[in-house]
This record gives structure tokens, sequence and C-alpha cells, in this order.
């Protein structure tokens, strides 16, 4: 698929088939998409274990379940339970920023140098931050979801549905061994869809000028309708929730795994 | 115990046929079945629609927040309830989504999984 594409068919799936497997190469994909994700520092906090729902036994998997998660949970056939490592910064003393003057990503030429990293990026910054819990927490889940979308991304574009949720992380924790320092973030469910692909249309918005500025705050970014039409053209932009008869699929889905309606 | 009134006439009951036109944008052929089915779980655990909603409802500093206990209390109770009932499997699950239909649509939030 195109990658506007990917953009623009995304979804959030909450009715997998819950009995089609999937493909291990899929999985291994997203997460080396995961992997190549921007992180600040270099860092690469995000941690994920992957989980086959039905290799947990029957308790596990009741008791990983939130109140607004214990469906998705149960229909999803693989779960990515994803995590922040605290640890790395600490760990790692700022040599991941070391590599990328190494390997010339950050050069001289935007000040960078070994003895910067070591005199006064890790002692000044990245050491006091990572002591502060709600410091460190906030930069590892803003990268860990740039890296997440981006596994979530090409789960869309290997034809599979996606969808994040939460998930009890003191059972998750004790059932896959999660390190004590690691920040438990969201699960991202996987499989093949139940739903149409459509899933009912792209998910309400708000307007485009109430979000972005240009400038300065009040003065809305203009869209151009010709960008739109060539978005549109391109399958980024679809067409708005609720297409006709999704009343109907969902009722359709409800009826079929048993749910209420 | 038997419904001091009909079973239609409880807010609560209103309110689920309220939504359920709303949410499905028809008139549901099955109210009949529906509240066959209300009624029936209302004996089972000797409460009011009415009552049922409000156990599953608490206040906290003036703000209406859902029991955990109370929605924990009852979707235990409906799966009880459902279990015991006549019939294939099929049936007694739908008449148990029949109940989890009407706390959701008075704001409960439940999610008891698939009942296949």
């Amino acid at each position: 698929m195109e990658f506007k594409q990917v953009v623009g068919r995304r979804r959030s799936i909450r009715f997998f088939e819950p009995d089609k497997p999937v493909e291990r190469e899929k999985i291994q994909t997203i997460l080396e998409a995961a992997r190549l994700s921007s992180c600040a520092v270099n860092a690469q906090w995000l941690r994920a274990i992957v989980v086959e729902r039905d290799k947990l036994d029957r308790q596990t998997l009741d008791t990983l379940k939130t109140p607004v998660s214990a469906t998705n949970l149960e229909l999803a056939p693989v779960h990515i339970y994803f995590y922040g490592d605290r640890g790395v910064v600490p760990r790692t003393k700022g040599s991941t920023l070391k590599e990328l003057v190494d390997v010339g990503a950050l050069a001289p030429a935007h000040g960078w140098s070994h003895k910067f990293v070591d005199e006064f990026v890790f002692p000044q910054i990245l050491e006091p931050s990572s002591r502060s819990p709600e410091m460190a927490s906030i930069g590892i889940a803003i990268d860990c979801g740039v890296a997440m979308n981006q596994a979530l991304l090409t789960a869309v574009d290997e034809g599979l549905g996606g969808c994040f949720s939460a998930f009890n992380p003191g059972i998750a924790k004790q059932a896959f061994d999660v390190p004590d320092d690691w920040l438990p973030l969201y699960v991202l469910l996987i499989g093949y869809p139940a739903e149409s692909w459509e899933a009912g249309g792209q998910r309400p918005r708000p307007p485009f000028e109430e979000l972005y500025f240009e400038g300065k705050y009040g003065a809305p970014f203009k869209r151009d309708e010709k960008v739109i039409e060539t978005l549109k053209k391109a399958d980024m932009i679809q067409a708005p929730a609720p297409l006709p008869g999704r009343k109907e699929e969902v009722r359709e889905l409800a009826r079929r795994f048993g749910l209420p309606e | 115990m038997a419904l001091a009134k009909p079973i239609g006439e409880y807010e609560s009951v209103r309110a689920w046929f309220e939504s359920l036109r709303e949410q499905w944008g028809e008139e549901p052929d099955d109210w009949d079945e529906k509240t066959r089915a209300l009624d029936a779980f209302c004996s089972f655990v000797d409460k009011e629609p009415d009552t049922i909603i409000a156990e599953c409802i608490r206040e906290s500093e003036s703000v209406r927040k859902i029991s955990v206990k109370g929605r924990r209390f009852y979707n235990d109770k409906i799966a009880e309830w459902q279990d015991q009932l006549a019939g294939e499997r099929r049936e007694q699950a739908r008449a148990g989504n029949t109940v989890r239909s009407f706390l959701i649509h008075n704001g409960i939030f439940l999610q008891s999984g698939m009942q296949t």
C-alpha cells in the first residue's frame, strides 16, 4: 500500500477474527518498523512482549482485562504489550548519543562532540531528568508513542487490524516477568478484521483550522482545497463515518460474537 | 418479587428503550422478548429495574460514578442467571445480553466478552 493510503485506511479495529492466526513474519515486520522509529537521544526506550492470546491461561486473560478493554483482548489473537524501559539512560550514560556522533548523524556542524555529551548533556540534562519520574515518563511516553504508531501503521500495511488498548499492568508484570523499571504503556491488539476495512468510515475529527495555526495561535493554517482533493485521490482522506450500513454491520458482528446490542 | 408496576413504566426501562431507538434508528421489534428477559432477571435478583441501575452507581463528591462493586455484582449475577436458564447456550447468551444491554444503555459500562 502507498503510505498515504495506509494513513487513510487505519481505523481502530475492535472486532477481530478471533481464530484466524497472524503470521509470525507479519508480527516481526511490525516490530522491525517500531525499532526504526525516531527517538530522542536515540535512547530506544520501547520494549514489547508479544503474546498469543490462546497461549494465555483463562485466568490470566481474564485478569489482564480492564473494564474498557475486555472484549478487545478476548477477540484479538495477538497482543503486543508495550513498555518504556526507564533504565536505558542510566545504563547507557549518553553512549547512544555518542554513537550518533560516530555515524555522522550528529555532527560538529551542529555543535556535537563526545566531550559535549560526556560533560554537559549526560550529567546536566539526561541524568537529572532520568531521576525525575514525571519528566522521564513524559519523554519516554512520547518517543514510545511514535514507535508504537509506526508499528500500528505497519500492521495496517500488512493487511491487519489493530487497536491500542489498556491492560492490567500488575497482572501483566507477573504473567510476563516484566522488569521493575519498565513503564507500562498500551497493548497493541492485532488480528485480521472481522469488520470491513472501512469500519464505518474515517472517524470524526475536529475541524483542521481549530487544531493547526500559522505564525501564532488563533491564525488558522489555511487548508488548500487542491491539496484535499489530491489526498482524497490518494485515499488518505476518505469518506467520514458513519458510512451507510454501519449500524447493520455492528449489529451483525454483535450477534455473531454473542455481544450485547 | 413481583414488580410494583408494569415494567415499561420504570424510568430505567424507558431510558433503555429510548437509547435502543436512538442507537439503531428504528423501533425494535422484540420489545416483548426484551422485557420478559429483564422481568425474569429482576425476579432472579429480587430487585426492580431502577434499583438495579441505582446499585451500579455511587455518588462521590456530588459526581455520579459507576460503582465497581455494583457492576461486578450484576455482571456476575447475569452470568449466573443465564447459565441456569433452560434452552441452548445461544438462547441463554441472548437473554443474558438483553440484560447487559439494559445496563449498558443506562450508562453502566460493561464488557462481559463473547457469549458464544
